[in-house]
């Protein structure tokens, strides 16, 4: 090590070790030849031969330097210094080499953080979270939830576990000092989260076990986001009271920023068990654990399987068919297609990598052409082959050093850019660049130097001394191997943007399928839909809400150009609550009964939507708290339920746990609406319930039939909103139909990340297609302007300019068939693999795959059209007399 | 007729530097190679100049250390000795140069019986 380190300073101290060299070469000059003179040699002769005696010095300071250096590093300068000057001479390829490989590299990095972020990491500021393990209970009637006794069952059973969290959740009114209370988000927790996590707070103190036991002074421990929005960052709010639902409770800390768990909520609060508790009902949300050393998912799985076994043979009645699901963050937060998804758009941005390295590979080849000769001259002189494919490698890396720095900064653009484009309150994802990311940006920077340099480098290893001087002379046409080197590099091009193109092509069908799916509703561009909430300290009851309500439907009906009007619980598309309900006279066909959506809607909802009643009759304003409760089904429910009887007339009721619900007459059908069905593809069975028998009311949908275009009211009803009481906030106010477009929010957890997936694919496609066709072109122009006396020739011995045209296109066209069909025939297994994400598409969609190559060839025929118009504008005169 | 020159190994070279300042004690770069021509009857050294790619190696292994000095005839040159690492790595080098030769020397040996 030492021995290579002073080669290395003796590099910088080069003229002084040269001078010494010169020094001790002259004085051992001058004692040869005072020897000589001693022996009785005249004195000039003497020094001929202590010369002759001494050998070339010229050489021997040679050996000496590259004995004394590093031979190899001082080479690699030359060789750098050459690179950089053969490219400063050539901008344009530089220029395009550096931001073809920039994009190609900072993409691929791109998708490998986020790829990284979405299956490997977890939540930010969270230790180990490999080791962690998110734990859910899957009820008979297809709910997930957990029961905090079962948690606790699991927690003093499971021996995979180093520790167990319980989280649940809850909105809560806060208020603080003078100010006035606010709705905020609140996760109830088991007092061991953060040490589980292995975060602390960043001001104050973390949970203890006391703050749990029942008749412990309530505590909160504050978001970071919330504690700067709402306390102004004050350091001193750690120890004050804060009223939660009106009760005191002190701030004992906040965490740190950039923290949230498990999604962006505003405080937490230990879990206090209340008398409910004891009922085995599920309620909370979520269970965390974190494994114990060598333990895994598969073993923790098997225990909590047995445990849980256990309670259903101890308590049939509430844990029936009750099994704990089990999933790591990835498959928990991101869905559990997340792997397919991520790791195919790696693939994807390594074919667009690829597709680079191709057409760099053949812009590279075609510059070495130009130095064959020199390449051969120095070859017949005796030069190393090594040498020369150095200076070829050197300068590919020189090249792919600029672009990785640049692919850097694409990469930050690209990670961010996504970050904001796709986040949402459900995901905590951990985007930070880190060294890993960093380590891999020089790994493929390094692979794609080295592999669009092994094409020119293998030429230079096959120049044969006589046949390079004889066939790369100027104005000859050159051999077919290079031809051929070329063709198959473009047909590979052709092949890798074909998959890509159909790839990008059913998952986007998928996305319109979905959107654009028939919702049952009818005209919905002209119904105006928003969100009304209503903060709880100003509505703390149903009445005041309902007060609301009618005041707010009686102005906008008011309003010119409103048609109708009504309220939902949810708009059409959107997820209605999924209850599990018995028929009466009907035994339930499973355990816990089975689960439909139920809805509430006021009057006329059935009028807005273009649905009207097709027996029975609309809900209307007799339907109230103390009127008979009612209820409407949809077809879909009625054909399930009531294949050959009437529904109208028939009972049914929610099965709740606590007490027996009541029962809700039957009074009419209506047509089918989509409702919860995440991909659009069925209706579902749905029960509809009068907006106003409701007993609580948490959010308002107000639905707006307009006469005229809706933009035109829309500014008023906004207004009236506002006049009507500024503290009810108007959110999500859009057409009907807008609201039908994609929101990963509303998706369930397969498809969730789907509409990303949708959005992104085709930007990989386009550059795939996009380079594909700058590198065919590149070939075609470089082997046109090759040929240009070869052209010449041509014409004047009688070819018309159609024939020169049907020449360069054949050449350009026949590569492109051949990676098309070759492309074609790789997607149809590839989309297999995507099967999971499509909607209403095969993953050999006959459509996509009859426009992909369509595409690829217009594509391809425009990038052989430029060089093939320069062909037939040759004219034979010049060419012939150049030279 | 250079071609009949040995083909000398770098390290062989390097075993002869140290040998020959082992033996005469601080000499300068002609004083080594001229001493090395007269032992191997010039078989070994193309040219003279050869010798200080040599010296400058084992002076980067501190086998060797230099000094700029004055000849016996009051000449200004650079004078090179033995260090004591230089002793111990001619020892080792010794050792496996004559192993070297032994197993070649049998080898030729019993090729030569079957011929």
């Amino acid at each position: 090590m030492r021995q290579v380190w002073i080669r290395f300073l003796s590099l910088f101290k080069k003229r002084d070790l040269d001078r010494e060299f010169d020094d001790e070469a002259d004085s051992h000059i001058a004692l040869v030849t005072e020897d000589y003179v001693q022996g009785g040699m005249p004195l000039v002769e003497a020094q001929r031969m202590a010369r002759v005696r001494f050998g070339s010095i010229e050489s021997s300071k040679d050996a000496h330097r590259d004995s004394r250096g590093l031979p190899w590093l001082e080479g690699l300068f030359y060789d750098l210094r050459f690179a950089l000057r053969r490219l400063r001479h050539d901008r344009a390829f530089a220029l395009t080499a550096i931001v073809t490989l920039a994009l190609a590299i900072g993409l691929n990095v791109t998708v490998f953080a986020v790829m990284n972020t979405m299956l490997f990491r977890g939540f930010p500021l969270v230790q180990r979270n490999d080791r962690l393990v998110y734990i859910q209970e899957q009820y008979p009637s297809g709910t997930g939830n957990i029961t905090y006794l079962d948690f606790e069952d699991w927690r003093a059973q499971a021996h995979s576990f180093e520790g167990m969290a319980f989280v649940g959740e809850k909105n809560i009114s806060l208020s603080y000092g003078e100010g006035r209370s606010l709705d905020a988000s609140a996760f109830t927790v088991s007092t061991n989260v953060f040490g589980l996590l292995r975060v602390k707070p960043t001001l104050g103190r973390d949970f203890v076990p006391a703050d749990e036991a029942s008749g412990a002074a309530p505590v909160v421990i504050l978001n970071h986001r919330f504690w700067e929005s709402q306390f102004g960052g004050r350091q001193d709010v750690v120890g004050t009271f804060v009223l939660v639902n009106k009760a005191p409770a002190t701030v004992i800390g906040v965490m740190p920023e950039g923290f949230d768990f498990p999604t962006q909520f505003d405080v937490w609060m230990p879990y206090m068990r209340g008398p409910e508790v004891n009922q085995r009902i599920p309620e909370a949300f979520l269970a965390v654990g974190r494994l114990r050393d060598g333990a895994n998912l598969q073993e923790a799985r098997a225990e909590l399987e047995t445990i849980n076994h256990r309670l259903e043979a101890a308590y049939p009645a509430t844990n029936r068919g009750v099994v704990p699901s089990l999933a790591t963050y990835s498959q928990s937060f991101i869905g559990p297609d997340a792997p397919v998804i991520y790791g195919s758009l790696w693939v994807a941005a390594w074919f667009v990598l690829l597709i680079a390295c191709a057409n760099l590979a053949n812009l590279t080849v075609a510059r070495t052409v130009g130095r064959w000769r020199d390449f051969s001259i120095r070859i017949a002189l005796g030069a190393g082959r090594g040498r020369m494919m150095r200076q070829i490698f050197v300068e590919s890396l020189t090249l792919t050093s600029v672009a990785a720095v640049l692919g850097w900064w694409i990469t930050k653009w690209g990670v961010r850019t996504w970050a904001v484009e796709t986040a949402s309150i459900y995901q905590i994802l951990d985007y930070t660049l880190d060294s890993g990311t960093l380590a891999y940006l020089v790994a493929i920077s390094l692979a794609s130097a080295i592999l669009f340099s092994l094409a020119p480098m293998g030429r230079v290893l096959q120049i044969g001394v006589n046949s390079a001087l004889k066939s790369e002379a100027p104005g000859v046409t050159p051999g077919v191997r290079g031809k051929r080197l070329a063709a198959v590099l473009v047909a590979g091009q052709m092949a890798l943007a074909i998959v890509l193109l159909s790839g990008a092509g059913v998952l986007v069908r998928s996305l319109m399928n979905i959107v654009s799916a028939d919702t049952g509703v009818g005209d919905p561009e002209h119904v105006l839909v928003g969100l009304l909430s209503f903060p709880s300290e100003k509505f703390p009851s149903l009445a005041a809400t309902l007060g609301y309500v009618d005041r707010f439907e009686a102005t906008v009906r008011a309003i010119p150009g409103i048609v109708d009007e009504s309220v939902a619980s949810n708009i059409p598309v959107n997820f209605g609550t999924q209850r599990a309900f018995e028929i009466e006279g009907r035994p339930n066909p499973r355990e816990g009964g089975e689960a439909v959506q139920f809805l509430r809607v006021g009057p006329d909802y059935f009028r807005v939507v273009e649905a009207p009643a097709i027996s029975g009759r609309d809900f209307n304003d007799g339907d109230r708290t103390a009127t008979l409760p009612v209820a409407i089904v949809n077809q879909s429910f009625a054909a399930r339920y009531w294949p050959r009887e009437q529904p109208l007339g028939k009972r049914l009721r929610y099965i709740d746990r606590k007490k027996p619900a009541e029962w809700l007459t039957v009074v009419g059908v209506v047509p089918n609406i989509m409702q919860g069905d995440a991909t659009r593809r069925q209706f579902k069975p749905l029960v509809y319930l009068p907006f106003r028998q409701a007993s609580t009311v948490l959010g308002v949908n107000f639905l707006l039939r307009t006469g005229v275009p809706p933009g035109q009211v829309a500014q008023a009803v906004r207004a009236e909103i506002q006049k009507l009481d500024p503290d009810v906030v108007l959110k999500k106010f859009t057409t009907l139909k807008a609201s039908f477009g994609f929101d990963p929010n509303r998706m369930d957890r397969g498809h969730s990340e789907m509409g990303k997936y949708a959005a992104v694919a085709p930007i990989f496609a386009v550059m795939a297609l996009l380079l594909a066709a700058v590198g065919l072109y590149a070939v075609i122009a470089h082997s046109v302007s090759q040929r240009t006396k070869e052209i010449g020739v041509r014409i004047a011995i009688g070819a018309a300019a159609e024939d020169i045209r049907r020449m360069v296109l054949r050449d350009g066209m026949w590569p492109v068939a051949i990676g098309m069909i070759l492309g074609l025939a790789a997607s149809l297994g590839v989309n297999r693999i995507l099967q999971s994400q499509l909607v209403g598409v095969p993953p050999d969609d006959p459509i996509t795959m009859a426009c992909a190559p369509v595409v690829l060839i217009l594509v391809a025929l425009l990038a052989c059209q430029i060089p093939a118009r320069r062909a037939m504008r040759v004219d034979p005169v010049m060419t012939l007399r150049h030279d | 007729m250079p071609d009949s020159k040995l083909d000398l190994l770098q390290g062989t070279l390097d075993l002869m530097v140290l040998q020959t300042l082992d033996v005469l004690g601080p000499l300068h770069g002609y004083g080594i190679a001229r001493r090395i021509e007269q032992l191997s009857g010039n078989e070994v050294l193309l040219n003279q100049g050869t010798i200080y790619a040599s010296l400058v190696r084992l002076q980067q292994r501190r086998w060797i250390a230099a000094e700029w000095g004055v000849s016996d005839n009051n000449r200004k040159a650079k004078f090179y000795s033995i260090t004591k690492a230089g002793k111990r790595q001619m020892k080792e080098d010794q050792t496996q140069w004559e192993r070297l030769v032994a197993v070649i020397t049998r080898v030729l040996a019993a090729s030569g019986e079957r011929g």
